[in-house]
């Protein structure tokens, strides 16, 4: 089923631009690999060496973190968007 | 160069000061391209509740509404500012180690209270190292 991937600012050189990406997927993951093999380097940015999501992004699927529903093998449904968000930190 | 409104900047200082001694942090929204300028702010939550006089983690339901917000444009998030109290407004190591590149980092020295210093950072990617963005502040007409 179709479903929007929304780009942050940061990883969009890696997107040429793109703000959304739409993919046909039934899992984050999925979702995911997809885009990672229409742009090269974004995989490498978003999930780690074991293929999971890197520390410092967070993903949500609507208004969910995905960590609290079942990861990347959360499933999605037609009209779901998957927003990736870059987690800022910082301090003195 | 980072263009930012007299105004919007005395509120950016209220909210720095407003949370003292303990670390703000919200998301700046505005334009980039040719001219990098600040619109408006958002000021977010500090989900760092044990160390919240020098860490800040921004609460990412924040970030999404506020990237909702702006989906359609006209302008997009562009950067983010925090406090450091008592603190100088320069990235500590733990600022460069979590930070993205594309972004302004607004860092605003609190001193008792009191927003003695602030400046803009930006991250050179290659580098891992902040380099100092002028800010350009335009005065209310």
């Amino acid at each position: 089923m179709s479903i929007n991937v929304k780009i942050p600012s940061p990883l969009r050189g890696l997107t040429g631009g793109q703000a959304e990406v739409p993919v046909e997927a039934e899992t984050v993951d999925e979702a995911l690999k997809q885009v990672s093999v229409e742009f090269s380097g974004f995989g490498e940015k978003v999930l780690d060496e074991g293929g999971q999501v890197r520390r410092f992004i967070n993903i949500y699927v609507n208004e969910d973190n995905i960590k609290d529903r079942d990861d990347l093998g959360t499933a999605i449904q037609a009209g779901d968007t998957i927003s990736i968000l870059p987690s800022i930190a910082g301090g003195a | 160069m980072l263009i930012i409104p007299r105004p919007l900047l005395k509120q950016i200082h209220k909210h720095m000061e407003e949370t003292y001694p303990h670390e703000c942090c919200g998301l700046i929204i505005g334009t980039t391209g040719d001219k990098k300028a600040v619109e408006l702010f958002r000021p977010c939550r500090n989900l760092n509740n044990e160390r919240a006089a020098d860490r800040y983690e921004l609460d990412p339901k924040d970030m999404l509404l506020t990237q909702r917000e702006f989906e359609e444009g006209p302008w997009d998030i562009i950067g983010i500012y925090h406090s450091h109290p008592d603190h100088p407004s320069k990235p500590s190591q733990f600022d460069t180690d979590r930070a993205w590149p594309g972004y302004s980092y607004i860092i605003g020295s609190v001193n008792n209270g009191s927003v003695e210093k602030l400046q803009s950072w930006e991250l050179n990617e290659s580098e891992r190292k902040f380099y100092e963005e002028p800010l350009d502040i335009q005065e209310e007409e």
